[in-house]
Protein backbone atom coordinates (compact mmCIF):
# COMPACT_ATOMS: atom_id res chain seq x y z
CA UNK A 1 0.00 0.00 0.00
CA UNK A 2 1.30 3.61 -1.25
CA UNK A 3 1.58 6.17 1.43
CA UNK A 4 -1.75 7.94 1.28
CA UNK A 5 -0.72 10.73 2.95
CA UNK A 6 2.37 11.48 0.93
CA UNK A 7 0.48 10.89 -2.16
CA UNK A 8 -1.98 13.81 -1.35
CA UNK A 9 0.80 15.84 0.05
CA UNK A 10 2.45 15.86 -3.31
CA UNK A 11 -0.94 16.53 -4.95
CA UNK A 12 -1.43 19.49 -2.86
CA UNK A 13 1.92 20.60 -3.46
CA UNK A 14 1.68 20.14 -6.91
CA UNK A 15 -1.73 22.02 -7.05
CA UNK A 16 0.12 24.86 -4.68
CA UNK A 17 2.70 25.56 -7.55
CA UNK A 18 0.92 25.72 -10.37
CA UNK A 19 -2.11 27.91 -9.21
CA UNK A 20 0.96 30.00 -8.05
CA UNK A 21 1.79 29.52 -11.51
CA UNK A 22 -1.29 30.62 -12.93
CA UNK A 23 -2.03 33.82 -10.63
CA UNK A 24 0.89 35.75 -10.01
CA UNK A 25 2.19 38.14 -12.53
CA UNK A 26 6.08 37.97 -11.38
CA UNK A 27 8.15 36.03 -13.20
CA UNK A 28 10.27 34.78 -10.04
CA UNK A 29 7.24 33.52 -8.58
CA UNK A 30 5.70 31.66 -11.86
CA UNK A 31 9.49 30.44 -11.32
CA UNK A 32 9.03 29.58 -7.21
CA UNK A 33 5.93 27.98 -8.44
CA UNK A 34 7.21 25.80 -10.99
CA UNK A 35 9.75 24.23 -8.53
CA UNK A 36 7.19 23.76 -5.98
CA UNK A 37 5.10 21.97 -8.55
CA UNK A 38 8.21 19.98 -9.65
CA UNK A 39 9.24 19.07 -5.59
CA UNK A 40 5.02 18.00 -5.82
CA UNK A 41 5.96 15.13 -8.54
CA UNK A 42 8.97 13.93 -7.06
CA UNK A 43 7.53 13.45 -3.83
CA UNK A 44 4.66 11.54 -5.74
CA UNK A 45 7.18 9.45 -7.36
CA UNK A 46 8.88 8.44 -3.77
CA UNK A 47 5.13 8.12 -2.09
CA UNK A 48 4.37 5.97 -4.66
CA UNK A 49 7.20 3.39 -3.52
CA UNK A 50 6.73 3.34 0.00
CA UNK A 51 5.19 -0.21 1.61
CA UNK A 52 4.16 0.14 4.96
CA UNK A 53 6.39 -2.13 6.96
CA UNK A 54 9.20 -2.10 4.26
CA UNK A 55 12.59 -1.14 4.97
CA UNK A 56 14.44 1.78 3.23
CA UNK A 57 16.40 0.01 -0.66
CA UNK A 58 19.73 -0.52 1.04
CA UNK A 59 21.59 -4.02 1.23
CA UNK A 60 22.17 -5.22 4.89
CA UNK A 61 19.00 -3.39 6.80
CA UNK A 62 17.76 -6.97 7.82
CA UNK A 63 15.04 -9.57 6.42
CA UNK A 64 12.54 -7.10 5.75
CA UNK A 65 11.03 -6.76 2.25
CA UNK A 66 12.39 -3.77 1.04
CA UNK A 67 10.88 -0.82 -1.01
CA UNK A 68 10.99 -0.74 -4.47
CA UNK A 69 14.29 0.95 -5.59
CA UNK A 70 13.49 1.97 -9.13
CA UNK A 71 11.43 5.48 -8.20
CA UNK A 72 13.73 6.54 -6.13
CA UNK A 73 16.32 6.13 -8.80
CA UNK A 74 14.46 7.86 -11.17
CA UNK A 75 14.22 10.44 -8.78
CA UNK A 76 17.21 11.51 -8.68
CA UNK A 77 17.58 12.46 -12.01
CA UNK A 78 14.44 14.07 -12.12
CA UNK A 79 16.27 16.18 -9.11
CA UNK A 80 18.96 17.14 -11.09
CA UNK A 81 16.90 18.23 -14.32
CA UNK A 82 14.72 20.04 -12.46
CA UNK A 83 17.93 21.76 -10.16
CA UNK A 84 19.38 22.60 -14.03
CA UNK A 85 15.45 24.47 -15.33
CA UNK A 86 15.62 26.69 -12.28
CA UNK A 87 19.32 27.45 -12.27
CA UNK A 88 18.93 28.40 -16.42
CA UNK A 89 15.83 30.20 -15.95
CA UNK A 90 17.40 32.07 -13.35
CA UNK A 91 19.78 33.11 -15.51
CA UNK A 92 17.20 34.48 -17.94
CA UNK A 93 15.32 36.06 -15.61
CA UNK A 94 18.33 38.29 -14.75
CA UNK A 95 18.93 38.98 -18.25
CA UNK A 96 15.51 39.85 -18.78
CA UNK A 97 15.74 42.38 -15.77
CA UNK A 98 18.69 43.62 -16.95
CA UNK A 99 17.12 44.69 -20.60
CA UNK A 100 13.93 45.55 -19.55
CA UNK A 101 13.51 46.60 -15.95
CA UNK A 102 11.15 44.20 -14.83
CA UNK A 103 10.12 40.86 -14.29
CA UNK A 104 6.12 41.40 -14.94
CA UNK A 105 4.51 39.24 -17.69
CA UNK A 106 2.47 41.65 -18.91
CA UNK A 107 5.06 44.30 -19.44
CA UNK A 108 7.65 41.53 -20.65
CA UNK A 109 4.72 40.00 -23.37
CA UNK A 110 3.75 43.70 -24.46
CA UNK A 111 7.14 44.88 -26.55
CA UNK A 112 8.72 41.59 -26.21
CA UNK B 1 22.41 -1.90 -31.15
CA UNK B 2 25.54 -1.32 -29.86
CA UNK B 3 26.21 0.56 -33.13
CA UNK B 4 23.23 2.92 -32.47
CA UNK B 5 24.54 3.26 -28.83
CA UNK B 6 28.17 4.20 -30.19
CA UNK B 7 26.22 7.16 -32.38
CA UNK B 8 24.52 8.46 -29.65
CA UNK B 9 27.25 7.95 -26.39
CA UNK B 10 29.42 9.61 -30.10
CA UNK B 11 27.52 12.45 -30.51
CA UNK B 12 26.98 12.95 -26.73
CA UNK B 13 30.61 12.36 -25.64
CA UNK B 14 32.03 14.91 -28.48
CA UNK B 15 29.84 17.76 -27.89
CA UNK B 16 30.55 17.85 -24.04
CA UNK B 17 33.88 17.41 -25.03
CA UNK B 18 33.80 20.29 -27.64
CA UNK B 19 32.02 22.50 -24.31
CA UNK B 20 34.73 21.47 -21.99
CA UNK B 21 37.71 21.67 -24.66
CA UNK B 22 36.53 24.47 -27.55
CA UNK B 23 37.58 23.31 -30.98
CA UNK B 24 33.02 22.41 -30.86
CA UNK B 25 33.32 22.67 -34.60
CA UNK B 26 35.96 19.80 -35.50
CA UNK B 27 34.47 17.87 -33.08
CA UNK B 28 30.59 18.46 -34.00
CA UNK B 29 32.37 16.85 -37.69
CA UNK B 30 33.68 13.72 -35.76
CA UNK B 31 30.15 13.61 -34.32
CA UNK B 32 28.21 13.77 -37.62
CA UNK B 33 30.75 11.39 -39.57
CA UNK B 34 30.69 8.86 -36.46
CA UNK B 35 26.39 9.26 -36.28
CA UNK B 36 26.46 8.45 -40.12
CA UNK B 37 28.33 5.62 -40.12
CA UNK B 38 26.75 4.57 -36.84
CA UNK B 39 23.40 4.49 -38.78
CA UNK B 40 24.73 2.62 -41.41
CA UNK B 41 25.45 0.01 -39.21
CA UNK B 42 22.36 -0.59 -38.10
CA UNK B 43 19.79 0.49 -40.46
CA UNK B 44 18.71 -2.81 -41.20
CA UNK B 45 17.14 -2.44 -37.67
CA UNK B 46 17.42 -4.13 -34.59
CA UNK B 47 14.89 -5.90 -32.06
CA UNK B 48 13.89 -4.63 -28.85
CA UNK B 49 16.47 -5.00 -26.19
CA UNK B 50 18.16 -3.67 -22.51
CA UNK B 51 21.00 -1.55 -22.96
CA UNK B 52 24.46 -3.38 -22.64
CA UNK B 53 21.96 -6.85 -22.33
CA UNK B 54 21.22 -6.44 -18.52
CA UNK B 55 18.79 -8.43 -17.05
CA UNK B 56 17.42 -4.61 -16.32
CA UNK B 57 17.53 -1.06 -17.34
CA UNK B 58 16.58 1.37 -20.46
CA UNK B 59 14.92 -0.19 -23.80
CA UNK B 60 15.84 0.53 -26.99
CA UNK B 61 15.22 -0.47 -30.42
CA UNK B 62 15.84 -0.30 -34.00
CA UNK B 63 12.18 0.25 -35.39
CA UNK B 64 10.88 2.67 -38.42
CA UNK B 65 10.81 5.70 -36.11
CA UNK B 66 14.13 5.53 -34.82
CA UNK B 67 15.12 4.69 -38.84
CA UNK B 68 13.50 7.94 -39.39
CA UNK B 69 14.07 10.26 -36.91
CA UNK B 70 18.34 9.58 -37.29
CA UNK B 71 17.92 10.41 -40.79
CA UNK B 72 16.06 13.35 -40.39
CA UNK B 73 18.37 14.49 -37.49
CA UNK B 74 21.54 13.74 -39.55
CA UNK B 75 20.17 15.43 -42.61
CA UNK B 76 19.52 18.70 -40.90
CA UNK B 77 22.61 18.53 -38.66
CA UNK B 78 24.72 18.51 -41.43
CA UNK B 79 23.12 21.48 -43.54
CA UNK B 80 22.99 23.20 -39.82
CA UNK B 81 27.12 22.55 -39.70
CA UNK B 82 27.23 24.30 -43.52
CA UNK B 83 24.97 26.60 -42.82
CA UNK B 84 26.74 28.21 -39.43
CA UNK B 85 29.91 27.08 -40.35
CA UNK B 86 31.38 30.52 -39.02
CA UNK B 87 29.83 30.92 -35.55
CA UNK B 88 31.81 30.37 -32.82
CA UNK B 89 32.70 26.15 -31.38
CA UNK B 90 30.46 26.78 -28.18
CA UNK B 91 27.30 27.36 -30.50
CA UNK B 92 28.46 24.05 -32.57
CA UNK B 93 28.80 22.13 -29.43
CA UNK B 94 25.60 23.03 -28.18
CA UNK B 95 23.64 21.61 -31.49
CA UNK B 96 26.00 18.81 -31.32
CA UNK B 97 24.37 17.51 -27.89
CA UNK B 98 21.29 18.44 -28.72
CA UNK B 99 21.01 16.70 -31.82
CA UNK B 100 22.59 13.69 -29.83
CA UNK B 101 19.90 14.19 -27.95
CA UNK B 102 17.09 13.56 -30.32
CA UNK B 103 19.13 10.73 -31.80
CA UNK B 104 18.88 8.98 -28.17
CA UNK B 105 15.17 10.21 -28.52
CA UNK B 106 14.61 8.32 -31.68
CA UNK B 107 16.05 4.48 -30.50
CA UNK B 108 14.30 4.84 -26.83
CA UNK B 109 11.26 2.79 -25.69
CA UNK B 110 11.32 3.78 -22.01
CA UNK B 111 9.31 6.44 -20.35
CA UNK B 112 11.56 7.60 -18.31
CA UNK B 113 14.63 7.96 -20.48
CA UNK B 114 11.83 9.87 -23.14
CA UNK B 115 11.20 12.16 -19.79
CA UNK B 116 14.97 12.21 -19.66
CA UNK B 117 15.17 12.93 -23.47
CA UNK B 118 12.41 15.78 -23.31
CA UNK B 119 14.06 17.86 -20.86
CA UNK B 120 17.50 17.63 -22.01
CA UNK B 121 16.00 18.71 -25.42
CA UNK B 122 14.20 21.73 -24.04
CA UNK B 123 16.71 22.78 -21.31
CA UNK B 124 19.40 22.95 -24.54
CA UNK B 125 16.80 24.30 -27.28
CA UNK B 126 15.99 27.42 -24.80
CA UNK B 127 19.81 27.80 -24.44
CA UNK B 128 20.29 28.34 -27.80
CA UNK B 129 17.42 30.14 -28.49
CA UNK B 130 18.40 32.88 -26.03
CA UNK B 131 21.87 32.75 -27.15
CA UNK B 132 22.59 35.74 -29.12
CA UNK B 133 20.58 37.99 -26.38
CA UNK B 134 17.93 39.89 -28.00
CA UNK B 135 15.32 40.64 -25.50
CA UNK B 136 12.46 39.05 -27.95
CA UNK B 137 14.24 35.53 -27.79
CA UNK B 138 15.00 35.70 -24.21
CA UNK B 139 11.23 35.99 -22.92
CA UNK B 140 10.39 33.60 -25.71
CA UNK B 141 13.12 31.15 -24.77
CA UNK B 142 11.81 31.37 -21.24
CA UNK B 143 8.46 31.06 -21.52
CA UNK B 144 9.64 27.94 -23.52
CA UNK B 145 11.31 26.52 -20.51
CA UNK B 146 8.39 27.41 -17.81
CA UNK B 147 5.81 25.81 -20.04
CA UNK B 148 7.85 23.27 -21.12
CA UNK B 149 8.12 22.89 -17.04
CA UNK B 150 4.41 22.35 -16.50
CA UNK B 151 4.45 19.99 -19.03
CA UNK B 152 7.10 17.86 -17.49
CA UNK B 153 5.77 17.93 -14.35
CA UNK B 154 2.58 16.74 -15.47
CA UNK B 155 4.36 14.28 -17.37
CA UNK B 156 6.03 12.59 -14.02
CA UNK B 157 3.07 12.65 -12.29
CA UNK B 158 1.47 10.32 -15.14
CA UNK B 159 4.79 8.44 -14.96
CA UNK B 160 4.45 7.64 -11.04
CA UNK B 161 0.51 6.74 -11.81
CA UNK B 162 1.49 3.87 -14.53
CA UNK B 163 4.58 3.31 -12.61
CA UNK B 164 2.43 2.41 -9.44
CA UNK B 165 -0.73 0.42 -11.64
CA UNK B 166 1.67 -1.81 -13.47
CA UNK B 167 5.17 -1.86 -12.65
CA UNK B 168 6.94 -0.89 -15.88
CA UNK B 169 7.74 1.58 -17.94
CA UNK B 170 9.17 0.12 -21.02
CA UNK B 171 6.73 0.63 -24.01
CA UNK B 172 6.20 -2.97 -25.02
CA UNK B 173 5.14 -4.09 -21.19
CA UNK B 174 3.22 -1.34 -21.45
CA UNK B 175 1.02 -2.70 -24.42
CA UNK B 176 0.43 -6.06 -22.69
CA UNK B 177 -1.04 -3.85 -19.61
CA UNK B 178 -4.91 -3.58 -18.85
CA UNK B 179 -5.92 -0.59 -19.98
CA UNK B 180 -9.39 -0.20 -17.60
CA UNK B 181 -8.12 0.20 -14.71
CA UNK B 182 -9.23 4.22 -13.48
CA UNK B 183 -5.99 5.55 -11.82
CA UNK B 184 -3.70 4.02 -15.28
CA UNK B 185 -6.39 6.01 -17.59
CA UNK B 186 -5.97 9.38 -15.67
CA UNK B 187 -1.79 8.53 -15.83
CA UNK B 188 -2.11 8.14 -19.75
CA UNK B 189 -3.38 11.24 -19.43
CA UNK B 190 -1.27 13.19 -17.88
CA UNK B 191 1.43 11.47 -19.66
CA UNK B 192 -0.18 12.53 -23.02
CA UNK B 193 -0.65 16.08 -21.86
CA UNK B 194 3.07 16.50 -20.80
CA UNK B 195 4.22 15.17 -24.16
CA UNK B 196 1.62 16.81 -25.91
CA UNK B 197 3.07 20.30 -24.31
CA UNK B 198 6.67 19.31 -26.07
CA UNK B 199 4.72 18.46 -29.19
CA UNK B 200 3.52 21.71 -29.94
CA UNK B 201 -0.20 20.59 -29.82
CA UNK B 202 -2.67 23.47 -30.03
CA UNK B 203 -3.53 25.09 -26.74
CA UNK B 204 -1.12 23.08 -24.31
CA UNK B 205 1.87 24.04 -26.92
CA UNK B 206 1.10 28.42 -27.77
CA UNK B 207 4.83 28.75 -26.35
CA UNK B 208 6.12 27.32 -29.86
CA UNK B 209 5.57 29.92 -32.65
CA UNK B 210 7.47 32.80 -30.48
CA UNK B 211 10.28 30.36 -30.03
CA UNK B 212 10.69 29.22 -33.24
CA UNK B 213 10.38 32.46 -34.43
CA UNK B 214 12.79 33.99 -32.08
CA UNK B 215 15.74 31.47 -32.35
CA UNK B 216 18.56 32.01 -34.57
CA UNK B 217 18.02 30.82 -38.10
CA UNK B 218 20.13 27.14 -37.94
CA UNK B 219 18.59 26.92 -34.49
CA UNK B 220 14.86 27.36 -36.01
CA UNK B 221 15.44 24.84 -38.57
CA UNK B 222 16.65 22.55 -35.80
CA UNK B 223 13.64 22.90 -33.42
CA UNK B 224 11.04 23.33 -35.97
CA UNK B 225 12.89 20.21 -38.15
CA UNK B 226 13.47 17.98 -35.63
CA UNK B 227 13.78 18.67 -31.72
CA UNK B 228 9.61 18.81 -31.75
CA UNK B 229 9.22 15.48 -33.42
CA UNK B 230 10.87 14.38 -30.33
CA UNK B 231 7.43 15.29 -28.99
CA UNK B 232 5.79 13.27 -31.70
CA UNK B 233 7.81 10.20 -31.30
CA UNK B 234 6.92 10.04 -27.69
CA UNK B 235 3.22 10.41 -28.59
CA UNK B 236 3.54 7.79 -31.21
CA UNK B 237 5.18 5.41 -28.33
CA UNK B 238 2.34 6.60 -25.88
CA UNK B 239 -0.20 5.48 -28.69
CA UNK B 240 1.79 1.71 -28.99
CA UNK B 241 1.78 0.90 -25.68
CA UNK B 242 -2.01 2.22 -24.89
CA UNK B 243 -5.26 2.26 -27.32
CA UNK B 244 -5.52 6.26 -27.46
CA UNK B 245 -6.11 6.61 -31.17
CA UNK B 246 -9.31 8.84 -30.99
CA UNK B 247 -7.63 11.25 -28.53
CA UNK B 248 -4.57 11.72 -30.33
CA UNK B 249 -7.02 12.18 -33.51
CA UNK B 250 -9.24 14.93 -31.87
CA UNK B 251 -5.99 16.61 -30.61
CA UNK B 252 -4.84 16.56 -34.26
CA UNK B 253 -7.85 18.08 -35.60
CA UNK B 254 -7.77 20.87 -33.12
CA UNK B 255 -4.17 21.45 -33.60
CA UNK B 256 -4.13 21.61 -37.71
CA UNK B 257 -6.95 24.03 -37.78
CA UNK B 258 -5.89 25.94 -34.31
CA UNK B 259 -2.50 26.52 -35.77
CA UNK B 260 -3.99 27.24 -39.31
CA UNK B 261 -5.99 30.47 -38.06
CA UNK B 262 -3.44 31.98 -36.49
CA UNK B 263 -1.00 31.25 -39.02
CA UNK B 264 -4.01 32.90 -41.49
CA UNK B 265 -3.49 36.28 -39.18
CA UNK B 266 0.66 36.42 -39.14
CA UNK B 267 2.82 39.22 -40.53
CA UNK B 268 6.50 37.71 -38.98
CA UNK B 269 7.49 35.57 -41.50
CA UNK B 270 9.20 32.90 -39.06
CA UNK B 271 6.78 33.50 -36.36
CA UNK B 272 4.32 32.66 -39.45
CA UNK B 273 6.08 29.45 -40.03
CA UNK B 274 6.38 28.63 -36.45
CA UNK B 275 2.60 28.62 -36.49
CA UNK B 276 2.70 26.36 -39.57
CA UNK B 277 4.79 23.87 -37.17
CA UNK B 278 1.80 23.41 -35.10
CA UNK B 279 -0.51 23.65 -38.27
CA UNK B 280 1.53 20.83 -39.32
CA UNK B 281 1.93 18.83 -36.49
CA UNK B 282 -1.94 18.26 -37.14
CA UNK B 283 -1.62 16.12 -39.93
CA UNK B 284 0.88 13.95 -37.71
CA UNK B 285 -1.12 13.69 -34.88
CA UNK B 286 -4.29 12.51 -37.24
CA UNK B 287 -1.83 10.11 -38.86
CA UNK B 288 -1.34 8.42 -35.70
CA UNK B 289 -4.86 8.91 -34.54
CA UNK B 290 -6.03 6.74 -37.83
CA UNK B 291 -3.07 4.32 -36.90
CA UNK B 292 -1.71 4.83 -39.94
CA UNK B 293 1.53 5.27 -38.73
CA UNK B 294 3.44 4.49 -41.56
CA UNK B 295 1.87 7.86 -43.22
CA UNK B 296 2.54 9.38 -40.02
CA UNK B 297 6.69 8.77 -39.67
CA UNK B 298 6.57 9.83 -43.45
CA UNK B 299 4.77 12.59 -42.79
CA UNK B 300 7.05 13.26 -39.35
CA UNK B 301 10.45 13.48 -41.73
CA UNK B 302 9.05 14.97 -44.49
CA UNK B 303 8.12 18.08 -42.67
CA UNK B 304 11.37 18.08 -40.73
CA UNK B 305 13.22 18.40 -43.99
CA UNK B 306 10.81 20.97 -45.97
CA UNK B 307 10.32 23.02 -42.39
CA UNK B 308 13.66 23.28 -42.00
CA UNK B 309 14.28 24.34 -45.41
CA UNK B 310 11.69 27.17 -45.23
CA UNK B 311 13.16 28.22 -41.56
CA UNK B 312 16.74 28.57 -43.05
CA UNK B 313 15.99 30.13 -46.26
CA UNK B 314 13.36 32.88 -44.01
CA UNK B 315 16.31 33.07 -41.56
CA UNK B 316 18.84 34.27 -44.27
CA UNK B 317 16.11 36.77 -45.55
CA UNK B 318 15.81 38.37 -42.17
CA UNK B 319 19.36 38.28 -41.97
CA UNK B 320 19.64 39.95 -45.49
CA UNK B 321 16.99 43.01 -44.78
CA UNK B 322 17.40 43.30 -41.29
CA UNK B 323 13.66 43.44 -41.28
CA UNK B 324 10.97 40.37 -39.99
CA UNK B 325 7.66 41.60 -41.55
CA UNK B 326 6.35 40.03 -44.63
CA UNK B 327 5.43 43.66 -45.98
CA UNK B 328 9.23 44.54 -45.14
CA UNK B 329 10.67 41.75 -46.54
CA UNK B 330 9.37 42.17 -49.92
CA UNK B 331 11.66 42.08 -53.07
CA UNK B 332 15.18 42.14 -53.61
CA UNK B 333 16.23 38.96 -51.85
CA UNK B 334 19.43 36.57 -52.85
CA UNK B 335 18.49 33.96 -55.28
CA UNK B 336 19.24 31.42 -53.03
CA UNK B 337 17.03 32.63 -50.33
CA UNK B 338 14.19 32.66 -53.24
CA UNK B 339 15.10 28.95 -54.20
CA UNK B 340 14.52 28.04 -50.93
CA UNK B 341 11.38 29.95 -50.18
CA UNK B 342 9.70 28.74 -53.04
CA UNK B 343 11.06 24.82 -53.09
CA UNK B 344 9.72 24.85 -49.57
CA UNK B 345 6.82 26.11 -50.22
CA UNK B 346 6.29 23.90 -52.90
CA UNK B 347 6.23 21.11 -50.60
CA UNK B 348 4.20 22.65 -47.85
CA UNK B 349 1.23 23.07 -49.81
CA UNK B 350 1.29 19.31 -50.93
CA UNK B 351 2.51 19.72 -54.72
CA UNK B 352 3.99 17.05 -56.67
CA UNK B 353 6.74 16.03 -56.90
CA UNK B 354 8.09 17.03 -53.58
CA UNK B 355 8.01 15.47 -50.61
CA UNK B 356 4.70 17.19 -48.99
CA UNK B 357 2.44 15.51 -52.27
CA UNK B 358 4.10 12.15 -50.75
CA UNK B 359 3.24 12.88 -47.63
CA UNK B 360 -0.59 13.97 -47.92
CA UNK B 361 -1.75 11.64 -50.12
CA UNK B 362 -0.20 8.77 -47.91
CA UNK B 363 -1.99 10.12 -45.26
CA UNK B 364 -5.07 10.44 -47.19
CA UNK B 365 -4.80 7.30 -48.31
CA UNK B 366 -5.16 5.71 -45.25
CA UNK B 367 -7.72 7.84 -44.28
CA UNK B 368 -11.56 7.77 -44.40
CA UNK B 369 -13.70 9.72 -46.71
CA UNK B 370 -14.51 12.41 -43.44
CA UNK B 371 -10.95 12.63 -42.95
CA UNK B 372 -9.83 13.28 -46.16
CA UNK B 373 -12.10 16.20 -46.59
CA UNK B 374 -10.67 17.76 -43.60
CA UNK B 375 -7.48 17.02 -44.43
CA UNK B 376 -7.96 18.84 -47.81
CA UNK B 377 -9.21 21.53 -45.79
CA UNK B 378 -6.27 22.05 -43.71
CA UNK B 379 -3.84 21.92 -47.39
CA UNK B 380 -6.43 24.41 -48.75
CA UNK B 381 -5.71 26.84 -45.62
CA UNK B 382 -2.06 26.28 -45.81
CA UNK B 383 -2.23 26.96 -49.44
CA UNK B 384 -4.17 30.12 -49.14
CA UNK B 385 -1.63 31.20 -45.74
CA UNK B 386 1.59 30.86 -47.62
CA UNK B 387 0.11 33.16 -50.69
CA UNK B 388 1.33 35.64 -48.50
CA UNK B 389 4.98 34.44 -49.56
CA UNK B 390 4.52 35.30 -53.12
CA UNK B 391 5.35 38.46 -53.04
CA UNK B 392 8.51 37.47 -51.73
CA UNK B 393 9.67 35.63 -54.65
CA UNK B 394 11.59 38.32 -56.92
CA UNK B 395 15.16 37.90 -56.83
CA UNK B 396 17.64 40.02 -57.15
CA UNK B 397 21.51 39.26 -56.23
CA UNK B 398 23.30 36.03 -55.68
CA UNK B 399 24.13 35.69 -52.43
CA UNK B 400 25.73 32.12 -50.32
CA UNK B 401 24.45 28.98 -50.85
CA UNK B 402 24.59 28.26 -47.20
CA UNK B 403 23.03 24.56 -45.89
CA UNK B 404 19.81 25.13 -48.82
CA UNK B 405 21.15 22.60 -51.21
CA UNK B 406 21.46 19.52 -48.71
CA UNK B 407 18.10 20.61 -47.62
CA UNK B 408 16.37 21.04 -50.92
CA UNK B 409 18.52 17.73 -52.38
CA UNK B 410 16.55 16.38 -48.84
CA UNK B 411 12.97 17.51 -50.22
CA UNK B 412 13.47 16.56 -53.78
CA UNK B 413 15.36 12.83 -53.38
CA UNK B 414 12.37 11.96 -50.28
CA UNK B 415 9.81 13.01 -52.49
CA UNK B 416 10.97 10.83 -55.47
CA UNK B 417 11.28 7.84 -52.63
CA UNK B 418 7.72 8.43 -51.81
CA UNK B 419 6.38 7.19 -54.99
CA UNK B 420 8.08 3.93 -54.52
CA UNK B 421 6.88 3.65 -51.01
CA UNK B 422 3.42 4.23 -51.83
CA UNK B 423 1.93 3.09 -54.84
CA UNK B 424 -0.81 5.24 -55.88
CA UNK B 425 1.04 8.50 -56.56
CA UNK B 426 0.78 8.52 -59.99
CA UNK B 427 -3.05 8.76 -60.38
CA UNK B 428 -3.89 11.62 -61.76
CA UNK B 429 -6.76 12.14 -59.46
CA UNK B 430 -4.10 13.33 -57.22
CA UNK B 431 -2.20 15.43 -59.14
CA UNK B 432 -5.63 17.51 -59.98
CA UNK B 433 -6.67 17.75 -56.56
CA UNK B 434 -2.74 19.03 -55.47
CA UNK B 435 -2.62 21.56 -58.04
CA UNK B 436 -6.69 22.66 -57.60
CA UNK B 437 -6.24 23.09 -53.80
CA UNK B 438 -2.89 25.16 -53.96
CA UNK B 439 -4.28 27.23 -56.62
CA UNK B 440 -8.30 27.48 -55.01
CA UNK B 441 -5.58 28.79 -52.02
CA UNK B 442 -4.21 31.46 -54.04
CA UNK B 443 -7.75 32.56 -54.87
CA UNK B 444 -8.83 32.74 -51.61
CA UNK B 445 -5.95 34.36 -50.55
CA UNK B 446 -6.46 36.91 -53.50
CA UNK B 447 -10.21 37.71 -52.17
CA UNK B 448 -9.83 37.49 -48.60
CA UNK B 449 -6.24 39.23 -48.27
CA UNK B 450 -7.42 42.29 -48.12
CA UNK B 451 -10.42 41.88 -45.28
CA UNK B 452 -8.36 40.15 -42.36
CA UNK B 453 -8.64 41.15 -39.20
CA UNK B 454 -6.31 41.17 -36.04
CA UNK B 455 -6.75 37.71 -33.66
CA UNK B 456 -6.57 38.44 -29.68
CA UNK B 457 -3.01 37.02 -28.58
CA UNK B 458 -2.85 34.33 -26.27
CA UNK B 459 -0.59 35.93 -23.90
CA UNK B 460 1.60 33.97 -21.04
CA UNK B 461 -0.62 33.76 -18.38
CA UNK B 462 -3.49 32.28 -20.74
CA UNK B 463 -0.82 29.54 -22.30
CA UNK B 464 -0.40 27.70 -18.62
CA UNK B 465 -3.96 28.28 -17.62
CA UNK B 466 -4.73 26.54 -20.62
CA UNK B 467 -1.78 23.72 -20.43
CA UNK B 468 -3.32 22.80 -17.42
CA UNK B 469 -7.00 22.49 -18.71
CA UNK B 470 -6.58 20.87 -21.14
CA UNK B 471 -4.39 18.13 -19.37
CA UNK B 472 -7.14 17.79 -17.19
CA UNK B 473 -9.80 17.71 -20.18
CA UNK B 474 -7.01 14.89 -20.95
CA UNK B 475 -6.83 12.96 -18.21
CA UNK B 476 -10.48 12.56 -17.21
CA UNK B 477 -11.67 12.55 -20.92
CA UNK B 478 -9.71 9.32 -20.70
CA UNK B 479 -11.33 8.49 -17.44
CA UNK B 480 -14.54 8.85 -18.34
CA UNK B 481 -14.31 7.72 -22.02
CA UNK B 482 -14.48 4.10 -21.76
CA UNK B 483 -17.28 3.29 -23.71
CA UNK B 484 -15.55 4.76 -26.62
CA UNK B 485 -12.02 3.18 -26.98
Amino acid sequence: MESLSGLALAVALAALGLWTMVTRRNVLWKLLGLNVASGGSILFLVALSHRSGARPAIVGLGPRPAVDPLPQALVLTAIVIHFATLALALALVIVLTERRHTQDVKKLEEEG
Amino acid sequence: MSAALAGVCGYLGLGVLGLVLGQGKILALFALAGGIASLTVWAPGFPESLVGSLPFGVAVAGDPWALGIWGLALTLHLAVLVQGWLKDGLYHSLITVLVGTCLAGGISRDLFNLYVVLELSSLLSVVLVAKEGRSAAVWAALRYLLLAGVGMTLYLFGLGLVYGRTGVLAITSLSQTDFSEPSLRVGVGLLLSGAAVKAGVFLLGLWLPPAHGQAPTEISALLSGVVVKLGIVTLARIAEAFPIEPVLLSLGILTGFGGLVYALWERDLKILLGHHTVSQLGYMLIGLGLGAWEAALFYTVAHGLFKALLFLSAGMAVEAKGARTLAELKGGLPRPVVLGLALGTWAIVGLPPLVGFAGKNALSFASPTWAKALLQGLSLGTAVSFAKLFPLCKPEKGGSLGGIPFLAAGVVALGILGFFLFPGLLHPISWLEAFSLAFGGYGVHLFLGPRMRTLPRITFDWAVLWALISAFGLAFGLLLGTCWI
